[in-house]
């Protein structure tokens, strides 16, 4: 159990090294030098020499390259070029919205696909199951942005009931969340329902049938927790990458959170800015990910022994 | 397998019925339809801006959709961006097959040092989210078609690569494998003649469930303006387009919307459909 949580972290520490180098040499193959874009057009070209030694770009790439991740580790990722802050500032205000907006996001997909979905697998082929997978594959062919323009329509302009952009009340959350639920809760109930088929049909499952305990303990205590392993790991991995939806719906929401920052500062070309929200992103996924291994060997035993 | 289990089996798959007529019938019309309606999909015209929707009333005639806030004609964008979205997808589904399944076939059949090299690189580009890493990238390589396809591509090898290093590791260990190496086949021979046709069930499979995820991943692109460029339409932008006018013309972002919708959902249904008739024995 213990070596296979180390053995994930430093699994984990490995892939993060490799993501803080691709992030570092992808905005290098950017054009144009960050110098220039901290000063202006109008810099003289002593002026800009002047600059690129401030902020060590003169040095080789890989001293560079040390010198950021000595940074970021002591929590200074740079100067943004378009808001003229540090990083470290502009991720601290933003991070807790984006947070708040994936905590409901994840409550409202449990909370549709737990009870969806497992009853859709312990009663396959009747009327519950069909409404089941229908939500499902609506869910899974829906874009982000057509059921954000969707439910801005409906719920905004026509019905009047809920504001269509900002934040501040209950009613702001109502909106993003469930333009990124939908989709979420979607995915989960159809694993839900085909962890549940695929447990409903191994020999425990007919043991404890035979044993003459009551169907509905069996489907609840027995085959529930063997289903949901699948769910906790997809929930893990579209928490980890909750980065890329909220992009969309931030935007279209005006929610300041994470995923405007980065649509922002990739339309402002702000590289410093988006180096450290790549690496952000990565880092949270995996650490999501490692959260999720480690709740899923705990669950279930077998998975430590592969 | 048998040719003739499989055609039974499609014809008892209503999910693979639904989605092939789905998939064809719009196929066809995006071909079609062009030839009968009078108007160019790129083309201004100042007097007719924001034209409600004649639907059928003036037949082929009238703007069947409408008119956006420069006064093109919805349904002429709408078929050319479908056109051009479609094409974007199979290319990239192209080109994630070759280049994950070439990769899977070495990193399966060699193993050892490759294999973990490769299975790192994958890990490296899982751990981005694809949306993220395809924003980055397009904000640095800047927007044209070429980058677009070589951004959607890179983001999507992985899962073929995984999948087929996965049934190859397990492939390689057959007798008929070891038979031909006895005989002194090279490993490209072994890979590709031996191997490789007894993998390819799956990487269909996941191949034809990839169209819809690609179609969905380039219209967010689009959405954000990073995708196809404008004025050339998609359906991406041309809901962000709309979405500026939703209070009082709804239908300039609806009518691609519902268009996004059901192309999804036909490649999703077709998709399921194929790996139903395919691999019959999985469930999920």
């Amino acid at each position: 159990m213990g070596n296979y949580i180390l053995r994930r972290i430093g699994q984990t520490l490995i892939v993060l090294v490799c993501v803080s180098l691709v992030a570092f040499f992808l905005i290098r193959l950017a054009p144009g030098s960050p110098a220039v874009l901290l000063l202006g057009d109008g810099a003289t070209d002593e002026q800009i020499a002047a600059k690129e030694a401030e902020l060590g770009l003169d040095k080789p790439l890989y001293v560079q390259y040390f010198r950021y991740i000595a940074g970021v580790f002591r929590g200074d990722l740079g100067m943004s070029t378009q808001y003229r802050m540090p990083v470290s500032d502009l991720i601290a205000n933003r991070l807790p919205n984006t947070l708040r907006l994936a905590f409901f996001t994840v409550l409202l997909g449990l909370a549709l696909c737990i009870p969806l979905g497992i009853v859709a697998g312990s009663h396959r082929g009747t009327a519950i199951d069909f409404f089941a997978m229908f939500f499902a594959l609506l869910g899974q062919s829906m874009a982000t942005i057509w059921i954000a323009v969707l439910n801005v329509y409906v719920f905004s302009v026509v019905l009047g009931w809920l504001p269509a952009v900002g934040t501040g009340t209950w009613a702001h959350y109502v909106l993003p969340v469930v333009t990124l639920g939908y989709p979420l809760a979607a995915e989960t109930t159809r694993i839900g329902r085909s962890g549940m088929i695929d447990t409903l049909n191994e020999d425990f499952i007919t043991a404890t049938h035979a044993k003459g305990i009551r169907p509905s303990v069996v489907h609840w205590k027995y085959a529930f927790k063997n289903a949901v392993c699948p769910v906790i790991t997809l929930v893990g991995m579209r928490l980890g990458a909750f980065l890329a939806g909220a992009i969309v719906v931030e935007s279209i929401y005006s929610w300041p959170g994470i995923g405007q920052l980065l649509k922002t500062s990739v339309g402002n070309r702000d590289y410093q800015l988006v180096q450290s929200l790549l690496l952000l992103s990565a880092f949270l996924f995996a650490l999501v990910n490692l959260l999720v291994d480690i709740i899923n060997s705990l669950i279930d035993p077998r998975i430590v022994l592969e | 397998m048998n040719r003739k289990i499989i055609a039974q089996r499609m014809r008892k798959n209503p999910f693979f019925i639904v989605g092939t007529i789905t998939c064809t019938v719009i196929i066809v019309c995006l071909f079609v339809i062009p030839y009968f309606i009078p108007f160019d999909a790129q083309a201004n015209s100042l007097t007719e801006m924001f034209g409600k929707p004649d639907w059928f009333s003036k037949g082929f005639e009238g703007h069947i959709f409408g008119t956006d806030q420069m006064g093109r004609d919805i349904l002429a964008r709408l078929l050319l961006g479908g056109k051009i979205s479609l094409a974007i997808a199979f290319v990239v589904v192209f080109i994630q097959v070759v280049v994950g399944t070439v990769l899977g076939l070495i990193a399966g059949y060699f193993g050892g040092i490759v294999d973990s090299i490769i299975m790192r690189t994958c890990d490296v580009v899982l751990s981005i989210p694809n949306l993220v890493l395809a924003l980055a990238i397009m904000a640095v390589l800047g927007t044209s078609v070429v980058n677009l396809v070589a951004v959607l591509s890179f983001s999507g090898w992985v899962q073929f690569c995984k999948l087929t290093r996965n049934n190859v590791k397990v492939a390689s260990n057959m007798e008929y494998v070891h038979a031909s190496q006895a005989l002194g086949s090279g490993s490209a021979r072994v890979m590709f003649r031996q191997i490789f046709p007894n993998v390819t069930t799956h990487i269909i499979i996941l191949a034809s469930q990839r169209i819809g995820w690609v179609i969905l991943l380039e219209s967010s692109l689009s959405f954000l303006s990073l995708g196809i460029p404008a004025p050339t339409p998609s359906w991406g932008n041309m809901i962000a387009n709309g979405r500026e006018y939703l209070t009082l013309y709804p239908w300039i972002a609806l009518v691609p919307g519902v268009a996004l919708m059901f192309v999804v959902l036909g490649f999703n249904f077709l998709g399921d459909g194929l790996r139903d008739v395919l691999d019959p024995k999985r469930t999920s």
